[in-house]
């Protein structure tokens, strides 16, 4: 967005993408071109700081669930070690008991 | 073998090497190797009860930090959410719990706070907002949508986890594993 100054006037436009060009369009002139550049940069100022909220909110989300995630890797190595130390195997991505494998201890 | 990740679990640097390690004979024994299965099967006598006790340990703390979250400093809703959690072991767990199925439970148990918690925060989004609040963004939005369906996906792995470990421990030449880990009751 730009505030131009042209033969001492104030022109404001908005820079709008029409397909794979940019192109200006115009929004105002003079007070009406400073106040809707004011309003525009108070705008983006919000959605900024919303994003940084956002940003911060999924921070705190990820570390929460940071320990589950690790948890659950943990006992997933366990769980396996376990079941092939028991004699299991895997067979298409299921675990089964080995053939001829105790079925009591 | 997951990567390590530092840091989240705060296990020692011993448990993680052994975590390594088992993967790593994990890995051999299902290849066929019967050096490697006897090796792991001597490794989860002598290691595997520190690292269960303390992942299982872990695991029920980041499910009362997860239930405080979602509490949102309401004293009632945080107690009852504890009860609930505990209510959820016992009966997941079962009668006479193995250390492994304790810590496949403790999984199964904080992995359902952490999607009944992201549900909420993504439910919420979609309320009509009122006053201050602003619309959350788009991308916001599919950020936590993708949150909650990791830990959708991995709750109901962790279910089906468990429901595997005990359908092939009932039949299979059991592991033992030197340990207690006491769950609330």
């Amino acid at each position: 967005m730009t505030l131009e100054t042209r033969n001492g006037n104030l022109y404001y436009y908005r820079s709008v993408r029409d397909g794979e060009r940019v192109r200006k369009a115009y929004l105002g002139a003079g007070e009406i071109a400073r106040i809707e550049s004011e309003a525009d940069i108070l705008r983006r100022a919000g959605q900024e700081a919303q994003r940084e909220r956002e940003r911060a909110e999924m921070e705190r989300l990820e570390a929460l669930a940071a320990p589950l995630l690790e948890l659950s890797e943990v006992a997933e190595v366990l769980a396996r070690a376990h079941l092939v130390a028991s004699g299991c195997h895997r067979h298409k991505g299921e675990y089964r008991r080995a053939r001829g494998a105790a079925r009591s201890a | 073998m997951p990567e390590a990740r530092p840091g989240a679990l705060e296990l020692s640097p011993n448990a993680r090497d052994r975590l390594a390690e088992l993967g790593v004979l994990s890995e051999k024994a299902e290849a066929g190797d019967k050096d490697a299965r006897k090796e792991l099967r001597r490794l989860l006598r002598s290691s595997s009860a520190e690292v269960i006790g303390r992942a299982a340990d872990i695991g029920r703390k980041a499910g009362r930090t997860l239930a405080r979250t979602a509490a949102g400093g309401d004293p009632l809703t945080e107690e009852a959410l504890f009860a609930k959690l505990d209510a959820m072991r016992v009966e997941i767990a079962g009668e006479d719990p193995t250390p492994l199925e304790v810590l496949l439970t403790e999984r199964v148990v904080s992995l359902w706070m952490l999607t009944a918690l992201l549900e909420t925060l993504v439910s919420s989004q979609y309320r009509k907002t009122t006053g201050e609040r602003k619309r959350s963004t788009p991308s916001y939005l599919l950020q936590q949508s993708r949150i909650l369906e990791s830990a959708n996906r991995r709750y109901l792995a962790a279910i089906r986890e468990l429901a595997r470990v005990r359908k092939l421990q009932a039949t299979a030449l059991p592991v033992q594993v030197n340990t207690q880990v006491n769950i609330l009751r």
